[in-house]
């Protein structure tokens, strides 16, 4: 009686079982047929499969075993090149075995890297061009040096269709035997903005609520989201100080977040209509959170800016009564 | 000229009771000349004023070496040291002999001068020259590079008598008179620091050619005065000059991002306008700056800004005068704060073991999975258990993520491994 997060028990595993992106499927089941792949950028929004076929490409290449040819990293965790250039020298010096005469490096979210960390990761491509290949991911294409395309192979990655979400979660729920309302994975769908994996968590949780119902995607969806954040602006601009900072308080205890974390969930509640301000006031507020989180960016002290930034908050909500 | 420059000891004789320290260095010196010496540094460490300084500079007096001096917090680049230093101890000097003086060491920052203590020790290795490096604490963690290559030779705290025996020779040569007892005053409260001795002897002979116990009083201050923080706070909120603010900030023997914790809790316990209180806040927020871009770029010379914000800044956030005493209580956060790390550090460990599984990122997992984790684990205790199998998840992360339910998905954990 054991159970996975949905997002890794219903990923494809081979390239067969990917049902959207068909023409870079098709591209791709060719290069595994002469057993040659260039390097390659796979370029699109997130959650539309980029991570997700490049490990099926690597699977049906090697075998099942394929994780000892592939070298995984991710750039927004490892942003130093140096960590990069290390770990690519350690996996390329190894030979290869078998029948495919390359191994894989893949570099996720390769849009986070500065210019200089690509122009080094660059040279790291053409130095171990011999025995490996490169497929880089990113959400945003432009954000990659010219050099850096110019030696891939471009795959750019569209949008999941509604039905194509759809048809997933409800092929899921199937396998799953959960009860499921289709308009409530309408919902979903809306929710995730085709982001296949947030629309697959959000899918889990409400099944874990009972059944998956309009009702309960909302109530999944507003409970993930910590009703503090909001709370602590209410409080903040009814001029309660001191309850708000202890909602900040609570918000890094309890949920571990930082105060970069916070700031930006602060910036998406203050456009919400849930918060009741004049729109002019939206505007300032906006504007000082971006002030606190390049501050905070900067390495300031979380409490005592985010403190800063409801004092105001505190002084603001009560120009607004007056 | 300054007294304390005026009455620099020109003889090792004149150095007052260190004497283990002064053999010490004459005897290294000595083994130094004949080419045989254990380690090829010294670390001189003491307290602030007990003569670390002086005492090299008599002994390269006395012993007729040339004095090539450094002060380690003014030239803290690597770059500096490696030219300064290298220059001085690779020729050797036509003039004669040389000792390299590294003065106050510990003044390194392990971070912004990174490189800083590699770089002395390169130096130390090719050295052909004595060196001598002078630290008020030489068992900081950084140093302890420097503690193995160099041989560390302790000086005494002076005492009161060592004090007055200095006071005495230069109201002697002053011509000052002094009553008996203004000394002693001068010598207590400088607590072993000969240097700031000096500098209240000049102050109250300044005032009249007579040093009387009044005028001691008047203008030597205790130098390490310390507050509690709660006094201080109550100082620095009520402080009807900016002076007074200010001195309150440094009247702590707090640092200054714990004084600054203080400040943060008890603004709103000081303050209840909010006007007054977003103002004070935003000084607040301003000194935290400062505090951080001292630390990026080690210019310490913005250590007055940050000073003024925290203090006069906060002090003077309010719209009108009046004294209020207020409880100023431990702050909260001091707890919090280490309860707020353990909880993201929790969150880095889930996010670590998810990412690999789920082929994403960590920040992907902390703002796209984790959210909807927790609805599973707060709302669903029977089938998060079986997750918490699925992904054999450690104890503590089924607390943090549960909350008030951990005790129930525990249970359910339980009984499915059965």
């Amino acid at each position: 009686m054991s159970e996975l997060l949905w997002a890794e028990k219903y990923r494809p595993r081979s390239l067969s079982e990917v049902v959207n992106q068909k023409e870079i499927v098709e591209r791709l089941k060719r290069f595994i047929a002469e057993k040659s792949i260039p390097h390659m950028l796979f370029a699109g929004p997130p959650g539309t499969g980029k991570t997700t076929i490049a490990h099926a490409l690597a699977h049906d290449l090697y075998g099942e075993n394929y994780r000892q040819y592939m070298l995984e990293l991710n750039a927004s965790d490892e942003r130093k090149i140096e960590v990069i250039r290390t770990k690519v020298k350690e996996f390329a010096r190894s030979r290869v075995v078998g029948e495919v005469p390359f191994k894989i490096v893949l570099l996720d979210e390769a849009d986070n890297m500065t210019s200089d960390a690509q122009q080094a990761l660059r040279r790291l491509m053409e130095l171990y061009s011999a025995n490996t290949r490169f497929i880089l991911t990113a959400n945003y294409p432009s954000k990659i040096i010219e050099p850096i395309q110019s030696r891939c192979a471009v795959f750019r990655f569209t949008s999941l269709k509604r039905e194509d979400v759809v048809g997933r979660l409800m092929y899921i729920c199937n396998q799953e035997k959960v009860v499921c309302r289709e308009k409530a994975l309408d919902i979903i769908y809306d929710i995730s903005e085709g982001d296949m994996r947030r629309a697959i968590n959000i899918l889990q949780a409400a099944a874990a609520l009972g059944e998956v119902t309009e009702d309960s995607v909302y109530k999944v969806v507003g409970l993930a989201h910590p009703r503090e954040v909001r709370e602590m602006l209410q409080l903040a601009l009814a001029g309660n100080f001191v309850e708000a900072r202890r909602k900040l308080r609570d918000l890094m205890i309890n949920y571990g977040l930082s105060g970069v974390d916070i700031i930006k969930q602060i910036h998406r509640e203050i456009f919400s209509s849930e918060v009741k301000l004049p729109d002019e006031l939206r505007i300032i507020i906006a504007d000082y959170a971006g002030e606190i989180q390049f501050r905070l960016v900067e390495g300031a002290d979380d409490e005592i800016q985010l403190n800063a930034f409801l004092a105001r908050l505190s002084l603001l909500g009560k120009k607004i009564k007056v | 000229m300054p007294w304390i420059i005026k009455y620099r000891p020109k003889h090792i004789n004149d150095v007052v009771n260190q004497d283990e320290a002064k053999q010490k260095l004459i005897n290294w010196l000595k083994a130094w000349e004949e080419g045989k010496v254990e380690k090829k540094a010294i670390l001189l460490h003491g307290p602030a004023g007990c003569g670390k300084t002086s005492l090299v500079e008599a002994i390269a007096k006395t012993f007729k070496y040339q004095l090539f001096e450094m002060n380690a917090s003014d030239s803290r680049r690597k770059v500096d040291i490696e030219r300064i230093a290298k220059a001085a101890s690779q020729t050797a000097g036509i003039m004669g002999r040389r000792i390299i003086l590294l003065d106050e060491v510990d003044g390194l920052d392990p971070r912004a001068d990174a490189g800083g203590v590699e770089a002395l020790i390169e130096v130390i290795k090719n050295t052909r020259n004595p060196i001598i490096m002078t630290a008020n604490n030489p068992y900081q963690e950084h140093l302890r590079p420097l503690r193995d290559v160099a041989e560390l030779v302790p000086m005494k705290r002076l005492s009161e008598r060592d004090v007055i025996t200095v006071l005495e020779r230069i109201c002697k040569s002053e011509n000052l008179y002094c009553e008996p007892g203004a000394l002693r005053e001068i010598a207590k409260r400088s607590e072993g620091d000969l240097r700031s001795a000096i500098n209240d002897l000049e102050a109250a002979a300044a005032l009249n050619k007579k040093v009387t116990l009044d005028t001691v009083k008047a203008v030597s201050t205790y130098r390490n005065r310390v507050y509690a923080p709660w006094e201080a706070l109550q100082k620095m909120f009520n402080s009807s000059y900016i002076f007074q603010a200010r001195e309150a900030v440094t009247s702590t023997d707090l640092t200054h991002d714990e004084f600054i914790t203080w400040i943060n809790e008890h603004i709103p316990t000081y303050y209840e306008n909010p006007e007054e209180m977003w103002r004070a806040y935003e000084a607040l927020s301003r000194a935290d700056i400062y505090l951080g871009r001292i630390v990026k770029t080690q210019n310490w010379d913005l250590l007055s800004y940050a000073i003024e914000m925290m203090g006069p800044g906060v002090a003077f956030a309010r719209t009108a005068y009046k004294y209020r005493w207020k409880a100023f209580k431990m702050p909260e956060r001091i707890k919090l704060l280490a309860e707020a790390k353990k909880s993201r550090e929790y969150r880095e460990a889930l996010a670590e073991v998810l990412a690999s599984r789920l082929l994403t990122s960590k920040a992907i997992v902390k703002s796209d999975v984790i959210p909807y984790l927790r609805v599973i684990f707060t709302q669903n205790p029977a089938y998060a258990a079986k997750i918490v199998l699925g992904y054999k998840l450690p104890e503590e992360l089924v607390k943090w993520l549960a909350g008030t339910r951990a005790k129930d998905v525990l249970s359910y954990v339980k009984k499915g491994k059965k």
